[in-house]
């Protein structure tokens, strides 16, 4: 009695699977589409808010306007980076795979040499002898870095007080580009506002590695002591570890019964203003979409080639946020987490957070944001070079430099 | 030679295997149900799953390849349960058999000889629980498990500062090249898989056609009954404990001696993380049986590796992905599972 039961349940099942699943999945066979590309992510995928999500929008941006279909592929564990690649490059019919994340430098370098007529693009990973079918597309931080340090120094001095802050991951020789940039851009801004104001004030920069990019509550530690001891603008590069700037900026405001800053945090990779309206001013962001996007017309169009590309400001590689950006950003987000961040913040629509995000905006002067500007338009003449350092003993001499002038000297040394 | 090979097949316990494909079937059917809740055609799915798995070459070197590890993280579970202990402590020995692959073949680039360094430091971090289990009494759930978080720390301490890779610190230091696992073929897989196939193979030797096995195996089923029948339960599982961390560390030490394209153990321990609990997985599904264990691992394989082409040909999302082999995984162990809680309920 019992076994027919089974039997006739499990019958019931199969039937029911075979029916429904000849009902889906017709509809969307017929498009036609120019080719197809395909994008991996790295174990931190979809939904991060940063580096992935911002691949997707890049590819999923390239894929409309060339008419093109988006295979996309996320990764459980790093084991499947490799097998991941492997599987699409077997096909055998993308136009270009993109790898997300330094992460997948290995892999990456493994699967194209053996499959050499393949088109392979790798974000933020580089690697010397890599094949010359695959595109390493690298950020200039270091010029993106120097636009937020400006800002920071001259919200600062313009408040009377004289430190900024930078709380980073782990001591990585990655993000000495980030801190390197980062003071470049204080020091810049110390001789600006000198020039403007005949005030000369010397701007410290307190710094700390906290050594992990997802622990919030060491950013948070970091975040507190630099605040106490007077930072007043802090630019977080710390991944996760980043979230606990924000809250202990946050948390001083609202200490003080201030709504908004300054003090301010400042966001890096994407646009991350919405995390704490009114506490962060703005991002350095990473443009990993517009890589993708490069990497895909580059592509499409038959320009492509295996080399390194690096994207700076001149190219929107990288640059300071908008509240467009942050906006953009937000709408990404899936509709229910929008919904809720919103209830969260105390908001009733996406437009009171878009106009709140201009409020706070607008308690920084304008003529600071044009300085930044005016900062950004030198860099892409190339008037200014902004110094990047690549290892402990270039971030040493950026460190001991005291005025703007003598950080780009070592960066013109270092490019020769 | 004969009889060996009709001891294998009585060996083979064909109602467990009945019990355990019904399983399969059942566990792929409410899979289906799930995938049709979402939307998504569970034939394309299950077809690219198995053509990811099986479907070339480089597939089923793939499926290998993941089928590796837990296979000998398996073996300690199985081996364990065999003498009635509850060992989870592969998760412990496989970072210790990782970093002495590190270490060791670093200072001699030798490929045995870091696989010997593996063993041994795998099989001596299973010694601390074995001697409480046995002396003071404390039970192995509860001391693997702490054991296996001062493996995770100190090793964590070892990747992040001593051994990290100056000019990658997102890495250890790599394994020399004279001292890596051979590949087979022009695949990724190494003889890492073989390696692990001919332990599953000899554990099953041990425990069933040796005195010392019979003696483990029938501690397992009654210490007390075995010591009248003059085996020493406590050396059984001091023995089984050993053995244990012999797999695990060989097992740790192959994951990052065998597979390209690191060969090094990545920051936040990421690629060796995990496969000790997964093991405890397939050990269920195999039915804590070395043979069954080979099949259960080379399951678990088929459904990694075939994930890649069932993200791209049915469009299914990695998550949904992870929810049906969850569904699948836990359907198959559920006669294991019930096996081992009857065993416990017996001995009660």
């Amino acid at each position: 009695m019992k076994k027919s039961v089974l039997a006739l349940f499990l019958i019931g099942i199969l039937a029911f699977s075979v029916v429904a699943s000849g009902c889906i999945g017709k509809e969307e066979t017929a498009k036609t589409s120019a080719g197809k590309i395909a994008i991996v992510y790295d174990v931190g995928g979809r939904g991060d808010l940063s580096f992935n999500d911002m691949a997707y929008l890049g590819a999923s941006r390239a894929a409309k306007d060339f008419n093109l279909k988006l295979v996309e592929l996320q990764s459980n564990t790093e084991d499947d980076y490799v097998r991941n690649l492997e599987t699409l490059a077997q096909q055998g019919d993308y136009l270009v795979i993109v790898a997300v994340g330094f992460m997948m430098t290995d892999a990456v370098k493994k699967v194209a040499a053996e499959y050499p007529n393949q088109h392979f693009a790798i974000i933020d990973g580089f690697d010397p002898e890599m094949p010359d079918n695959v595109m390493m597309i690298l950020f200039k931080e270091n010029e993106g870095s120097a636009l937020v340090g400006a800002l920071a120094a001259l919200i600062t001095a313009n408040s009377g007080k004289d430190k900024v802050g930078i709380v980073l991951g782990m001591e990585i020789p990655p993000l000495y580009k980030f801190e390197g940039g980062y003071r470049f851009g204080v020091a810049w801004a110390r001789d600006y506002y000198k020039q403007k104001t005949g005030k000369d004030v010397d701007i410290d920069v307190l710094y700390q590695y906290t050594g992990t990019f997802n622990d919030p509550a060491k950013g948070y530690q970091a975040a507190k002591a630099q605040l106490g001891q007077g930072a007043w603008v802090i630019y977080q590069v710390a991944g996760g570890t980043g979230v606990g700037v924000f809250q202990a900026v946050e948390e001083y405001l609202k200490a003080h019964n201030q709504k908004m800053g300054p003090p301010y945090a400042i966001g890096v990779d994407s646009a991350q203003e919405w995390i704490k309206p009114g506490a962060i001013i703005a991002s350095m962001m990473k443009r990993v979409d517009v890589g993708v996007y490069s990497a895909v017309k580059a592509a499409v169009e038959g320009t492509f080639k295996g080399d390194m590309v690096e994207l700076g400001l001149k190219e929107n590689g990288v640059g300071m946020s908008s509240v467009d950006d942050v906006m953009a950003i937000f709408d990404s987000l899936p509709e229910d987490t929008q919904k809720q961040k919103l209830k969260e913040l105390g908001f009733n629509s996406k437009e009171e957070l878009k106009k709140y995000l201009e409020d706070t905006r607008k308690q920084v002067p304008d003529w600071i944001w044009q300085a930044v500007d005016e900062l950004k338009q030198k860099i892409i003449n190339g008037e200014i070079v902004v110094p990047k350092a690549l290892n402990k003993e270039q971030i040493e001499a950026i460190r001991k430099a005291k005025t703007w002038q003598e950080m780009e000297e070592l960066a013109k040394k270092w490019a020769s | 030679m004969k009889s060996s090979i009709s001891d294998l097949i009585a060996a083979f316990n064909f109602k467990a295997l009945l019990e355990s494909l019904i399983a399969i079937v059942i566990g792929f059917l409410i899979g289906a149900l799930v995938l049709l809740a979402f939307g998504y055609d569970p034939a394309v799915a299950y077809s690219a799953l198995f053509g990811g798995a099986l479907g070339s070459t480089n597939s089923i070197a793939s499926t290998l390849a993941y089928s590796t590890p837990i296979m000998l993280t398996a073996l300690t579970f199985a081996i364990s349960a065999r003498t009635g202990i509850f060992n989870i402590g592969a998760e412990g020995s496989f970072y210790f058999g990782a970093i002495a692959a590190v270490i060791f073949t670093n200072i001699w680039a030798n490929m045995w000889f870091g696989l010997a360094m593996g063993i041994l430091l795998g099989a001596l971090w299973s010694l601390p629980a074995a001697f409480l289990k046995v002396y003071r009494g404390v039970h192995e759930v509860i001391s693997t498990i702490m054991l296996n978080w001062i493996a995770w720390f100190f090793v964590f301490w070892l990747v992040v500062g001593p051994y990290a890779n100056p000019n990658d610190p997102n890495k250890t230091i790599r394994i020399p090249e004279s001292a890596r696992l051979p590949l087979i073929g022009n695949t990724n897989l190494s003889i890492a898989f073989i390696i692990a196939i001919i332990m599953a193979v000899l554990s099953y030797y041990l425990l069933w056609h040796t005195v010392f096995g019979f003696g483990m195996r029938a501690s397992g089923l009654n210490p007390r009954a075995a010591r009248y029948g003059g085996v020493d339960p406590n050396k059984a599982i001091i023995w089984s404990f050993i053995i244990g961390g012999v797999m695990s560390g060989l097992g740790g030490a192959m994951k990052i001696m065998g597979e390209p394209p690191t060969y090094a153990i990545s920051q936040g321990m990421a690629n060796v993380y995990g496969f000790g609990f997964d093991g405890i997985g397939v050990a269920l599904v195999g039915r804590n049986h070395p043979l069954g264990i080979i099949f259960a691992a080379i399951f678990f394989g088929m459904l990694r590796a075939g994930t890649a082409l069932m993200q791209i040909e049915a469009q299914v999302p990695l998550e949904i992905i992870k929810v049906i082999q969850g569904i699948i995984v836990i359907t198959i162990a559920v006669p294991g599972l019930y096996d081992l809680v009857k065993n416990v309920f017996k001995k009660g």
